[in-house]
């Protein structure tokens, strides 16, 4: 099972629950923006993360690159650079696409948690 | 756990010849009409039938609301589920899938699984102008104001991102109330839970093993409870897993008879999907089979090793990166359902065992023989289906119930 809630990390949590309460609104934007904001700022409290990888048509890619690319995407420069940016390509979000957002963030977060 | 069939319509080029035989569609089309016949016959739950466009080889199905109606015609009582439709409005007009959808669900006296998504190949996307960045929002807006039409008398018209109409009574309405169940493509994980948010049936949701299934069914199923936004008016919530099938009086013979359509399989799918090769494709000239076998001959080594399939992780290394084509990329490349019915009945139970609601087999596929794909549906209609199905009644439905207990929207569901 996995909740906002079981974030050990306030300020995670709280970024989370943000993206959580936008997306149950039907804020899709918001939400997503939300969830950019949340992972990014985990990437940064656990920057071993950016070390990790994960085989993709043959190489190995930077795990950062499973971010969903649904029209907020992450900059590959600014992965191999050391300093991920999510770049918005839109400001509209359908729900459906918060809604994955939302969910590769609470799953990265806590499998990272996990150990 | 019910079972179904699942069809692109494979259409390998002769490796040795510029072009098919002209009977070849043809036949592969009836061959396809006969196999789900049988399979009608012997209490197959579901047939699913994608829609795919200019992806020579790999999928000559362009028009399976046809296949659908031809097999209305010719069933009784197997479902008939797009698996899946393609709802950004660039493919298809929104009112024309309400349309069809519900003729179709008239046709066949309220069969109809309703299965939506968007595809991610350039040979599609290009071919019908469907941005690629925007395809889950117009799939997403599609969808939903599908079901209004299906169920809006008269439909109040629409001004929305993706398209716009006036208000139209969007005629006939389907024949199941509100309207056939609601299915999603999905494999990685989010997705499965995007389809419980939504009240929508994840359709091949990836090939995980069956522990891994057993953690995403409760989450799917909790989402389905506490964080419910149905897209649809009625929910159907369930988990399909695709998987190639094969049978056989060894497992040996399985495998042989089996091994080149998995291969074949996933290498066009990945061929088609790869924006590098996919997006290079020279429309009627190219040959993939000729290819495929070509390429075959260098990694044959590896793989003759484990009978045709490949590792987890040579299969991982190698899979597309769309949701739809991962999980049929890792359907074919597993081969978790050929072999004798002994190896089938230890598999399958295992699944079963995890509360998985729907496996649906992908029989048809690369150069496969149609009379040794009758004959695997034959012997597991005959000698595995009737248990699994006693069990499905007796086990599953009374754990799906109890998993849905406090969910108060309506829901139409054929599981």
């Amino acid at each position: 099972m996995a909740r906002p809630s079981d974030i050990r990390n306030d300020e995670l949590r709280g970024k989370v629950e943000q993206a959580f309460a936008a997306m149950r609104a039907g804020k899709g934007a918001e939400a997503v923006h939300a969830c950019a904001d949340a992972y990014l700022r985990h990437v940064a409290l656990h920057p071993e993360v950016m070390k990790q990888t994960i085989p993709m048509r043959g190489r190995e890619i930077s795990r950062l690159m499973r971010w969903p690319a649904l029209g907020a995407n992450m900059k590959p420069e600014t992965v191999a650079a050391g300093a991920p940016e999510i770049e918005f390509l839109r400001e509209r979000f359908a729900v459906s696409e918060a809604m994955t957002y939302y969910q590769f963030v609470l799953d990265e977060i806590l499998e990272q948690q996990a150990g | 756990m019910k079972f179904g069939l699942f069809y692109e319509l494979q259409l390998p080029k002769p490796a040795n010849a510029e072009q098919w035989d002209p009977d070849a569609e043809r036949r592969i089309f009836h061959e396809m009409l006969e196999q789900v016949a049988l399979a009608d016959s012997l209490g197959f739950d579901f047939v699913f039938e994608v829609e795919h466009h200019f992806l020579e080889e790999y999928s000559h199905s362009s028009a399976p609301e046809l296949m659908m109606a031809a097999l209305s015609q010719r069933t009784k009582n197997i479902r008939l589920g797009h698996g899946i439709v393609l709802t950004p409005p660039g493919y298809n007009h929104p009112a024309r899938v309400a349309e069809r959808i519900s003729a179709l669900d008239i046709l066949s006296n309220g069969r109809v699984e309703f299965g939506s998504g968007e595809s991610a190949s350039e040979m599609e996307l290009g071919g019908f102008g469907v941005e690629r960045r925007m395809k889950k929002a117009m799939w997403e807006e599609a969808t939903r104001e599908i079901t209004n039409m299906m169920t809006s008398t008269p439909y109040p018209g629409f001004e929305g991102e993706f398209f716009s109409m006036p208000a139209r009574n969007v005629i006939p309405k389907p024949l199941q109330k509100p309207h056939p169940p609601l299915w999603v493509a999905a494999s990685r994980r989010e997705t499965t839970m995007v389809a419980a948010r939504l009240g929508m049936g994840s359709l091949g949701f990836g090939f995980e093993t069956p522990e891994e299934l057993g953690e995403r069914a409760l989450e799917y199923y909790r989402l389905v409870r506490e964080e419910l936004m149905p897209i649809g008016h009625a929910i159907n919530p369930g988990l399909a897993v695709l998987n190639t099938f094969m049978m056989a009086d060894t497992d040996e013979e399985a495998m042989r008879r089996s091994a080149n359509g998995p291969a074949f399989f996933s290498y066009s799918l990945g061929y088609y999907y790869n924006p590098a090769t996919g997006g290079n494709h020279k429309p009627g000239e190219a040959n993939v089979y000729a290819d495929f076998l070509a390429r075959a001959e260098e990694t044959a080594g590896a793989q003759a090793q484990r009978g045709g399939f490949l590792s987890a992780a040579e299969i991982a290394a190698g899979e597309p990166t769309d949701e739809v084509q991962k999980a049929l990329y890792r359907a074919a490349r597993s081969g978790n359902a050929i072999g004798t019915t002994e190896t089938l009945r230890r598999t399958l139970a295992k699944y079963e065992e995890q509360h998985l609601d729907v496996m649906i087999f992908v029989a048809q596929c690369g150069d496969r023989k149609h009379e040794h794909i009758m004959e695997s549906i034959e012997t597991f209609g005959k000698e595995l289906l009737p248990e699994f199905k006693e069990r499905h009644l007796t086990q599953q439905r009374p754990w799906r119930a109890e998993q849905l207990k406090g969910v108060d929207f309506p829901i139409n569901s054929s599981i």
